[in-house]
């Protein structure tokens, strides 16, 4: 098994290492929300000396740590995948015996991640020197505790849009719905400002989502900013809804898969 | 009267296309209504914690994200089914074609595909300016509402004449067809005042890729915070980069020399 994915790998690298002009390219929309955000966000702390709490430098590093986040736990399967189930160049796939979600479409994701990865360490640190955050009240604990959550809040991600992508095998519509969990994800997650500062009634749900797994979570984590009950309740939360994506996700695919009737075929 | 016919032929075209997919249609606007809930709930937030943002009100936000709607319109309505279609083209020499009929091939380039049923975002867009211009308390004189007019249509003219130097730039290199992404992803910036980012931003989104230009500038025309000076500025940018647009539109068809060839 371990063969498979080491030959995966290379085939996934040697292909997004083609098309690395691009990526470079896709960076530039990853940096783009964050930063106006930080602005807009550190421009009322600045006016007013804080926000419930929030100081500017507050912002600066959270947005700074949400854009390494954001990377590590995003994953583009719907773009990669939802065609081939759409054209049906699937078919190639699900004749070889391993899973095409999990194994080759995976190692895709990760060797899209490590490279956009690459892309962003030099704009990263371009945008420390232009911020200029302080953060030196992260302690090496917080970073410690936020890489297994950054891992599974990653599959977390992935297997529910892999579960998104897979009703591609019922409704041609699966990138409106696709849009309309990245609505959800806007709003839950923590990405345009601190959960904290929204409306009680959306912290409230915010928490029982998945979202905040993606973002909210790991960030605060890193930044040392939760008690450890929070810390807990991250973790549990996060170790369910992985049970709960893995059950979703086999259930869509395997009925998915058994309505499947390749195009031309 | 000739480009009018065309016009009213291509847009009814699109309405056909359409029509094929109404179903799809229908999804796109809600999902659009959704995208409007989700903006407002932004700007609530942002509000509940602070009542100037950059110096502007909410009132004068909710009109820049009226503002704001009025350039994405143009670009999900035009710019970007216009540009797929035209990458497309130049990878496939179908190109060839278009360059073939008795028509300025730039006007084809920019209306052939028309995302019909965006146009009723135009409606809500001007909508949220009249909103929030009202909840701003502003008092705006027949002048300034003449003189947004003629900023918006020039800040959108800017943009437009950005958006055919990056096509006209696959003419010489056949590879680009990244050619819009920077101005895809700087487009979100129009959504707050310029004045909140840091300088080296607002150097970018007023210069380099003038969003501002489209948004902010045309909104403090209408709250009559622009001298006479600065009005005629914008509006002299928005005719020169149309025209050095069209140059480079014209030297770069000359270089085009098709995919097959």
């Amino acid at each position: 098994m371990l063969k498979i994915f080491q030959r995966l790998w290379q085939v996934n690298w040697a292909e997004q290492w083609q098309y690395r002009a691009n990526l470079i390219m896709y960076l530039l929309y990853w940096l783009v929300s964050p930063i106006i955000y930080l602005a807009v966000w550190t421009s009322i702390a600045n006016a007013k000396g804080d926000v419930n709490g929030f100081t500017a430098n507050d912002f600066t590093t959270y947005y700074m740590t949400l854009l390494i986040v954001d990377q590590i736990t995003s994953n583009v399967v719907i773009h990669t995948f939802g065609y081939k189930i759409q054209d049906g160049s699937l078919s190639g796939e699900l004749i070889r015996p391993i899973h095409p979600m999990l194994t080759n479409a995976l190692v895709n994701n990760i060797a899209f991640k490590t490279l956009t990865i690459m892309g962003l360490i030099p704009a990263w640190i371009v945008l420390f020197f232009l911020f200029k955050p302080d953060f030196s009240h992260v302690a090496l604990t917080g970073i410690l505790l936020a890489i297994p959550a950054m891992i599974m809040g990653f599959f977390v991600g992935y297997l529910l849009s892999a579960t998104i992508t897979s009703l591609a095998f019922w409704t041609t519509r699966v990138y409106s719905i696709h849009e309309f969990y990245f609505a959800l994800a806007v709003l839950f997650s923590g990405q345009f400002v601190p959960l904290t500062l929204m409306p009680r009634i959306v912290q409230e749900i915010a928490q029982y989502l998945p979202f905040q797994l993606l973002m909210y979570y790991p960030i605060q984590l890193i930044l040392g900013k939760f008690s450890t009950d929070q810390i807990i309740q991250g973790y549990v939360m996060a170790g369910i809804w992985l049970v709960i994506a893995v059950v979703l996700f086999n259930r869509v695919w395997r009925n998915g898969v058994k309505r499947y009737s390749a195009v031309g075929a | 009267m000739h480009t009018f016919k065309l016009l009213s032929a291509f847009f009814k075209v699109n309405v056909q296309m359409a029509l094929a997919y109404r179903a799809d249609t229908i999804v796109n606007i809600l999902l659009n209504l959704m995208w409007l809930g989700w903006e407002l709930l932004s700007l609530n937030i942002i509000f509940s914690n602070t009542t100037t943002l950059g110096g502007w009100g909410l009132g004068e936000l909710i009109a820049l994200l009226g503002v704001f709607r009025l350039v994405n319109t143009m670009m999900i309505a035009l710019i970007w089914p216009n540009t797929e279609k035209f990458n497309q083209s130049i990878r496939d020499g179908s190109m060839d074609y278009t360059i073939l009929q008795p028509v300025n091939t730039m006007f084809l380039v920019t209306f052939s595909r028309i995302t019909v049923w965006r146009i009723w975002d135009l409606v809500l867009a001007i909508v949220l300016i009249v909103i929030g211009i009202n909840m701003s308390g502003d008092i705006v004189t027949p002048l300034q509402i003449l003189t947004f007019i003629l900023l918006a249509t020039s800040g959108m003219i800017v943009i437009y004449s950005l958006w055919i130097v990056l096509i006209a730039l696959t003419f010489w290199f056949t590879k680009f067809d990244n050619n819009v992404t920077i101005l895809h992803a700087l487009l979100d910036a129009g959504r707050y005042p310029a004045t909140v980012y840091p300088a080296w931003l607002q150097v970018i989104v007023t210069f380099i890729i003038p969003i501002a230009v489209a948004t902010t500038i045309p909104l403090q025309a209408l709250r009559g915070a622009l001298s006479l000076n600065q009005v005629v500025l914008y509006f002299f940018i928005g005719i020169i980069s149309f025209l050095v647009a069209s140059r480079v539109w014209k030297v770069g068809l000359k270089q085009y020399s098709s995919a097959s060839s």
